[in-house]
């Protein structure tokens, strides 16, 4: 029996699961909704990675959990890791990528650059405070342009000449936009428009007083989009990879991470049939009123957290 | 000797002051071109992602400097001495703040230090020049007295064209509310002085107003606003307010003093129809001209339901 | 007689125990502590500020409004080099178009190289004012801070390594209650050496060479947890010495001026205004020390901490230091800040691990 790791990167939007040996090489792998339902997620994901490995040689000796709902997915799978999401990409594409000198990554919230030398992070940084340069970004402009996102990259390099469009801050970029569409900037110019700003938003922002240096690796949700990407070389001069399973870079790092410790924990995939309760309630301790939440397996609270302070830790009620 | 000076920031309150003296030193001045989108676009790229605009703006065109002279012009400006005549922390860091992001650029910077309460007032702070430039105490000292003279010439006509303006102008008459560096900006002011001309009304520039007069009615609207330009802002609104009939606060996104300053104006100047206008890019302020068409359609509405209430009384 | 003032002042760190001192034992003036700041100081700040102010300016707006509701009748707010200057006024102006009726003690009326006009403004307020027992109450007051300042400094690098969860928080938790019942300079002494011993005596368990990490920035951000959500002590909590200057004692009552502007002229020649000048000489100082990493904390907008990012940047490149860049606004979320934290914290772990083999 050969040892395997199972990594989980579960965000608001999506849940991503990997399945490694010991040699980092990926077993299985899967993809799907997250649907606001963290825990059904990952159910769902287990079920379905359960039947894509081959259970007479390997067994899932440990697990590491990463993303927005990390805690959650962590306590409930045992996980011997939960990782942030910056550190599990990282991880994950130095792994696959050892040559890689920068990372660019453009997510739903937030978007980074992470800097490496030698395989080994040696600076990063992430987006102050607006979303401006982010995926939610031009989310929001799609549906105010009627346009699919998905389809952004494709349309966005049929134009000749993109808008200049003013993507700083989120509030002023939407009236600009609204404003070169009156005046009758043609859509795909004005798509264009949009994936430089993103660009040239992200240089100014996030990679600010950074040495850019390839080879460079692109992820995150945003890099599915082309037009971004074109951008991204146009503005840098330099070629920039896309990993075409770079959405499984955050899960697969994780477990690069969990196999590197080396520590275990016996997993079950029945888990996925068991009865897992959450609950939200607010603190009434203090005027900041933290949300906390608990986690019940089968009725047993298995942990809580969320508050401040230690006013409203309660881990037996 | 060429000496290259950014047509930004306090260029626009002291060009006539800085071309004087440098002339009389007999020293070739290049100033960098109007304020264009590649300016801006590379101001954006070497500033800091939340500074200012107009400090990005700067950056912009003294990057544009770069190769075309032997030293550019960067000042350093405190305070004039009194309490209330500091200026942002801006004018006090930009010296440092140029040469930390060209440092790798090859840029050599004439500075100087206009610092009143360390008693470097802006006569000593010239005088101190002419070491870098090579020149003659004397020489240095008449150049700086005629280019007093040509500002103080320049600056008096300006008021009184101004002033003219304010009695003789058909039609409505805005007093646009801002600093000198955003106001003549070609990219952030310009559009909107182009605007309101194109829409028959009479832009009133506060900085015009005398300064001295401003500064003086400043006092009537605010006791402790530490900033000078801003106090010379706050005593022209004071100054023009019966004159006329709207105001148009023009800033420049995030500027510090002004997000106060203004906040202040709004509060205690009741009565004019004020527009808020805050700027962030050239392509950020679009939709201006419909902003600044419904306000002068606001003011007029609320002139004619004014003159309608009057005639049936 | 008149009636005793009820005066106030916005929370900044646990500072309100000196200030509460200096109120009732020198001012001869009851104080009221703003309630805890909370998600509702934020709100009310937030939605009675101009937009794009400073964060600073809304929370105290937020703390006035809370002990206005608590009974507060006089505002007392510092002035200061920047932005700050200008609060009170403001502060004053939107305090009275939301009707409350209140007295305002604004020190920016006062002028800085006389210090007796800062005696002036307390007068206008409280014409009984003493000035040997106002003189008498400061100086403990200042004895008070300093005392305050050392523990804070000595429990920041040691927290992250307390073999009892929770001893040093329950312990400064007494501290500051003690503090608050002090009554003579005498007993201040007594009491802050005690407890400095006593802090000294909390079991630590420290690894020979511990993750180090400088923090630097805006004056009221830095120095007030609640405004930078409390990154510090989320830092040192992951395993972490954490250290900074930055407190009232070092900026206010022993700033080394002329040191400060000695020790960086390679990076800046001039002042660069407020706290820039110290964010710089303290990152310089980190970076020379061979620190892990600095964490930089500013409000969205300062704009001296803006314009000293262009050098930290240098100072980063320099000494092959990694920084971490905070802009805090009344509106960010917990969540980001945690991530990036741990980030930071894998990171410098990684580099350290790869310089110790590599």
């Amino acid at each position: 029996m050969n040892k395997a790791y199972l990594g989980i990167d579960i965000g608001s939007i999506s849940t991503k699961g990997v399945i490694i040996d010991g040699q980092n090489r990926i077993l299985a792998s899967e993809y799907l909704w997250t649907e606001g339902n963290p825990v059904q997620a990952v159910k769902k994901l287990l079920l379905s990675l359960r039947g894509k490995f081959d259970p007479a040689s390997y067994a899932v000796t440990a697990v590491g959990a990463t993303g927005s709902a990390r805690r959650l997915i962590g306590v409930i799978t045992r996980a011997t890791e939960v990782k942030n999401e910056i550190t599990a990409h990282a991880v994950g594409t130095t792994t696959l990528y050892p040559e890689v000198r920068t990372i660019f990554e453009i997510g739903g919230q937030d978007s980074k650059i992470i800097l490496v030398e030698n395989g080994v992070v040696v600076d990063y940084a992430m987006n102050t405070l607006c979303a401006a340069g982010t995926g939610s970004f031009l989310a929001s402009q799609s549906r105010r342009l009627g346009v699919a996102v998905e389809d952004f990259g494709r349309i966005a390099l049929t134009s000749q000449n993109p808008t200049p469009i003013a993507a700083r801050c989120t509030v002023f970029a939407e009236s600009d936009l609204v404003h070169k569409a009156q005046i009758g900037h043609s859509r795909e110019d004005i798509i264009a428009g949009l994936c430089k700003a993103v660009v040239t938003n992200y240089l100014n922002n996030v990679g600010k007083g950074k040495k850019i240096v390839g080879p460079i690796v692109f992820q995150g949700g945003v890099s599915k989009n082309v037009g971004v990407t074109k951008a991204f070389e146009a503005a840098t001069g330099l070629p920039v990879i896309v990993d075409p399973n770079g959405h499984l870079t955050g899960a697969f790092g994780v477990a690069v991470i969990v196999g590197r410790k080396g520590a275990e924990r016996p997993f079950d995939f029945g888990l996925a049939e068991m009865e897992f309760v959450t609950k939200g309630t607010n603190c009434d301790g203090c005027a900041n009123h933290c949300e906390i939440i608990r986690v019940y397996q089968n009725g047993e609270l298995l942990d809580a957290w969320g508050n401040k302070c230690e006013k409203g830790v309660s881990r037996t009620r | 000797m060429i000496i290259g000076i950014p047509r930004a920031l306090l260029y626009h309150r002291y060009h006539c002051l800085w071309e004087t003296f440098f002339e009389h030193l007999n020293l070739q001045v290049v100033v960098s071109r109007e304020t264009d989108k590649a300016i801006l676009e590379r101001g954006g790229v070497c500033a800091i992602d939340e500074a200012c605009l107009s400090s990005k703006i700067y950056l912009g065109h003294v990057e544009s400097l770069l190769g075309r002279c032997d030293l550019v012009f960067v000042p350093r400006v405190s305070n004039f001495g009194q309490r209330d005549n500091i200026l942002c922390t801006k004018f006090e860091a930009l010296p440092d703040i140029v040469s930390n992001t060209f440092r790798h650029r090859g840029i050599k910077l004439l500075d100087c230090n206009i610092d009143g309460r360390q008693s470097e007032n802006e006569l000593s702070a010239f005088m101190l020049m002419r070491k870098k430039l090579g020149k003659k105490r004397f020489q240095t000292f008449y150049a700086y007295m005629l280019a007093k003279q040509a500002e103080k010439l320049e600056q008096d006509s300006l008021a009184r064209e101004q002033e003219r303006r304010l009695e003789e102008a058909e039609g409505l008459k805005l007093l646009i509310v801002g600093h000198s560096y955003n106001v003549y900006d070609k990219f952030i002011g310009g559009p909107i002085l182009h605007y309101l001309k194109a829409l028959g009304a009479t832009p009133i520039i506060a900085d015009r107003v005398d300064r001295k007069r401003a500064l003086s009615r400043a006092a009537e609207l605010t006791s402790t606003m530490p900033w000078l330009f801003n106090r010379e802002l706050t005593g022209a609104v004071q100054e023009c307010r019966e004159k006329v009939d709207g105001l148009i606060l023009l800033s420049a996104f995030p500027c510090g003093p002004d997000s106060l300053a203004n906040e202040i104006l709004l509060r205690r100047v009741s009565g004019l129809p004020t527009l808020n206008l805050l700027v962030d890019s050239q392509e950020g302020a679009a939709g201006i001209e419909t902003r600044l068409e419904s306000f002068i359609d606001i003011i007029g509405f609320r002139q004619a339901a004014k003159t309608a209430k009057e005639a049936s009384l | 007689m008149t009636k005793k003032r009820k005066v106030t002042f916005p929370h900044f760190g646990d500072y309100c125990v000196p200030i509460e001192y200096l109120m009732r034992q020198g001012l001869d003036m009851d104080y009221v502590t703003p309630p805890p700041m909370s998600k509702r100081t934020l709100e009310l700040g937030s939605k009675y500020s101009p937009d794009y102010v400073c964060a600073p300016f809304k929370i105290h707006l937020g703390c006035y409004i809370e002990a206005i509701e608590k009974g507060a009748d006089t505002l007392l707010q510092t002035g200061g080099v920047c932005r700050l200057g200008f609060y009170g006024e403001l502060h004053e102006q939107i305090l009275r178009d939301l009707g409350y009726q209140v007295d305002f003690i604004n020190l920016a009326m006062a002028n800085y190289s006389k210090p007796y006009t800062f005696y002036r403004e307390f007068k206008k307020i409280n014409p009984d004012l003493s000035l040997p027992k106002v003189s008498g109450a400061l100086l403990t007051t200042i004895r008070m801070v300093e005392s305050m300042d050392a523990a804070d400094d000595y429990i920041r690098r040691n927290i992250g390594f307390e073999q009892e969860e929770g001893a040093f928080d329950r312990l400064r938790a007494d501290f500051l209650n003690s503090l608050a019942l002090v009554e003579s300079q005498k007993e201040l002494r007594y009491l802050a050496g005690n407890y400095m011993k006593r802090f000294k005596a909390i079991p630590v368990l420290k690894p020979k060479r511990p993750l180090r990490v400088g923090v630097v920035g805006e004056y009221y951000s830095v120095m007030d947890p609640f405004s930078n959500h409390y990154i510090e002590r989320e830092m040192a909590k992951m395993g972490a010495v954490v250290a900074r200057w930055m407190n009232i004692s070092n900026s206010l009552f022993h700033y080394p001026k002329k040191e400060i502007q000695a020790r960086i002229r390679g990076y800046a020649r001039y002042n660069m205004g407020a706290t820039s000048m110290a964010t710089i000489e303290r990152a310089l100082r980190f970076a020379k020390k061979g620190y892990d990493g600095i964490i930089h904390i500013k409000s969205f907008g300062c704009t001296p901490e803006t314009d000293a990012m262009p050098v930290l940047q240098n100072i980063s490149a320099d000494y092959k230091i990694p920084i971490l860049y905070f802009s805090f606004d009344s509106q960010t979320a917990d969540a980001g800040i945690q991530t990036r934290l741990e980030a930071f914290y894998d990171m410098m772990t990684m580099r350290k691990g790869a310089a110790a083999t590599g």
